[in-house]
């Protein structure tokens, strides 16, 4: 994917949250305006609690935002309904989750072009990407293998693979190297880092790692659901 | 698509076997008791209508019209020569034979006893009814001789007397009703599993009877066996308007035991309230081990909802789930049904001397198989599982991903 001029990806107009789940009400978010960029690096940092999560969530429509508006590729996503939703996460956003990304019933292969199944992807066309896609994440000829037979580091680099195959327009990450060792989760970044050089394809993530931090290229505090910080290296 | 689906069904199936066999044998065995009741049904149905229509009722019979029930001596078959010449023509009646019946009073030097005296023709009665088969002493009818008179064991015992014994037949006749008696001796003894056959019937050559009883070369009754007793249902048969002439009917065994055809129409109810009670069971089942397996993968249906899985794509996978838990259960309980109804329908069911509606059953029940039974109660599970199956699936439709992930935790 070459990019030759960067362009709004995603806007975010006083996003708010509030959470209430049984008559305390919780503001997660408080009113976020945020403007991220195709080809990003982004890491999103806070204390626990700061509505790191909650944001990741509403950006890719997963949650809706109590109030206020979200543009992802000019489209208004906030205010989809399910179907619409459904179908506009399959083709513009990529997930990795901070574990139990794979479905561990699902081979690597049928994990990683299950995505493109929904899509409707010819055979042989899925099987062209996914094997150019594990190839790029370091994981050539695990294909067949189940989840349970890789190591923790290798099923991230799966989620990856999975999360970039359908080339959607961002990739969405929460706490993606939590559940690993810092070595790993390093060479984990390292790899994010040089397929985001390698592809120009935009990634936001979540993080307490300060290591992980100091890979970002653009660096997002939250504090109590308002950015308290933002700075581009 | 549809391939990924089912590999997803069947191998979150296999991840839980324990769970799966256990949903899947108490599925199995509804099939199979289902599959074995609707055998066993026919089996008795057969085996009622054998035994009704075997052994003396035939599968229908010709009468006045008013006879069946005023038993009055002189109603009898009219034009009877323009109907048996038909009936010896009818391609469907394999036999007939004519039959004259009075009630009467038998003397014995012991004791005396009410009884029906029928007049038979020994010839052909021997295919219309099982007396030749049940005779369990002497002889059906010997030779030629017009003093043969053939009882049953409960009658035997209640005179007091056995082979080769004289008794006397007293009855009234016809239109005079003045009384005519005559001896008889005692050429055979017939035992039927009905003990009202056993005390309540004699039987003798019909040109006596019909002496006796003063009607000339009349008879009452005409008996017909079909070449096959389906025709007994067929009701479209110009058979049935041609001897309905002449002011006489002619009427099939289900209208001469409307009971027995009742017990045997309620018999199929039976069916429904064993598919209700199926549908219990498989509703049950399923919901419950899909709620299981779905509250454990929580997360799981969290992220394939994320990835961008449609609702109804999720409530498919659950549907897929269920169709499958569907098959592995009806493969289980067709073998077990086909299993236990096949060695049933070898050795038989033994509820001889059980008496139902009037028919006392005479022989085994052998429960009888049938592809039938193998495509519509499976199909009936599978349709049942896959009801069952909305309802988490729509469980599953409805949740939103993060609800899904948070709630795994
Ligand atoms: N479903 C929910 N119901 C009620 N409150 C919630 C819910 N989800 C999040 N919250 C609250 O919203 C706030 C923000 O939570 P969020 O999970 O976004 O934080 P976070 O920055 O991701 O924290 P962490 O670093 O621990 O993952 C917290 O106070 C949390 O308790
Ligand atoms: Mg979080």
């Amino acid at each position: 994917m070459e990019q030759t001029q960067n362009h709004e990806v995603i806007v975010t107009d006083k996003v708010t949250k509030i959470f209430d789940p049984d008559g305390i009400p919780v503001n997660a978010l408080n009113g976020i305006d945020l403007t991220i960029t195709s080809g990003e690096f982004t890491a999103i940092v806070g204390p626990s609690g700061s509505g790191k999560t909650t944001f990741l969530n509403i950006i890719s429509g997963l949650d809706t935002p109590t109030e206020g508006k979200v543009w992802l590729s000019g489209k208004i996503i906030s205010e989809m309904n399910g179907n619409e939703l459904s179908d506009f996460r399959r083709d513009n956003i990529g997930f990795i989750f901070q574990a139990y990304n794979l479905i561990p019933v699902l081979t690597v292969e049928e994990n990683v072009e299950y995505i493109m199944l929904l899509a409707g992807v010819s055979k042989a066309e899925r099987h062209e990407r996914v094997k150019k896609m594990l190839k790029a994440v370091g994981l050539e000829g695990v294909e067949d293998r189940l989840p349970t037979q890789l190591s923790g580091g290798q099923q991230q680099r799966v989620a990856i693979a999975r999360a970039m195959v359908s080339e959607p327009t961002i990739i969405l990450a929460d706490e993606p190297t939590a559940n690993l060792d810092s070595k790993t989760g390093n060479d984990l970044l390292e790899m994010m880092r040089r397929l985001n050089d390698e592809t120009g394809m935009t990634f936001i993530f979540s993080t307490h790692d300060p290591m992980v931090m100091d890979r970002a290229r653009r660096l997002i505090t939250l504090r109590d659901g308002q950015v308290d910080t933002d700075e581009t290296k | 698509m549809f391939f990924i689906l089912f590999k997803l069904a069947w191998r979150n199936l296999l991840r839980n076997k324990r769970r799966t066999i256990i949903a899947s044998i108490a599925i199995g065995i509804g099939l199979a008791a289902l599959i074995f009741v609707d055998a066993l049904m026919i089996g008795m149905t057969q085996n009622m209508i054998k035994t009704a229509t075997a052994s003396f009722l035939g599968d229908a019979q010709i009468h006045r019209k008013g006879y069946q029930d005023e038993q009055e001596l002189s109603l009898t078959i009219q034009e009877l020569d323009k109907v048996t010449a038909k009936l010896a023509k009818e391609a469907i009646v394999h036999y007939f034979t004519r039959r004259t019946f009075s009630l009467g009073m038998i003397t014995s030097p012991a004791n005396v006893s009410a009884v029906n005296l029928i007049g038979v023709q020994p010839s052909t009665e021997r295919y219309l009814s099982q007396i030749d088969d049940a005779i369990t002493k002497g002889v059906y009818f010997k030779d030629n001789d017009s003093r043969d008179i053939i009882i049953g064991t409960k009658l035997a015992e209640n005179l007091e007397i056995g082979i080769e014994d004289r008794v006397v037949v007293t009855v009234a006749q016809s239109g005079s009703g003045e009384l005519s008696q005559e001896g008889f001796r005692v050429s055979g003894i017939f035992h039927f599993v009905d003990e009202a056959m056993n005390s309540g019937m004699a039987f003798v050559r019909i040109k006596k009877a019909q002496q006796m009883f003063a009607i000339g070369d009349n008879v009452h009754e005409i008996a017909i066996k079909f070449t096959s007793t389906a025709y007994t249902q067929e009701r479209e048969l110009p058979f049935w308007k041609t001897y309905s002439q002449y002011g006489n009917e002619v009427l099939s065994w289900a209208e001469i035991l409307p009971q027995l055809k009742i017990i045997l129409d309620m018999s199929k109810y039976s069916k429904y309230i064993m598919g209700v009670v199926l549908f219990g069971v498989v509703i049950f089942g399923i919901i419950n081990t899909l709620f299981m397996s779905l509250y454990e993968r929580m997360f799981e249906f969290g992220v394939l909802r994320a990835v961008g899985t449609r609702p109804v794509g999720m409530a498919r996978i659950i549907l897929f789930e269920a169709g499958t838990l569907a098959i592995v259960s009806i493969a289980i309980g067709s073998i077990i049904g086909f299993g236990i109804t096949a060695l049933f329908a070898h050795l038989g069911l033994n509820y001889t001397g059980i008496e139902m509606m009037g028919v006392t059953i005479q022989e085994y029940i052998f429960p009888v198989l049938n592809i039938q039974q193998f495509i519509l109660y499976p199909a009936a599970v599978f349709l049942f599982t896959i009801i069952a199956g909305l309802y988490p699936a729509w469980h599953v439709a409805k949740m939103t991903p993060v609800d899904a992930m948070r709630r795994s935790f």
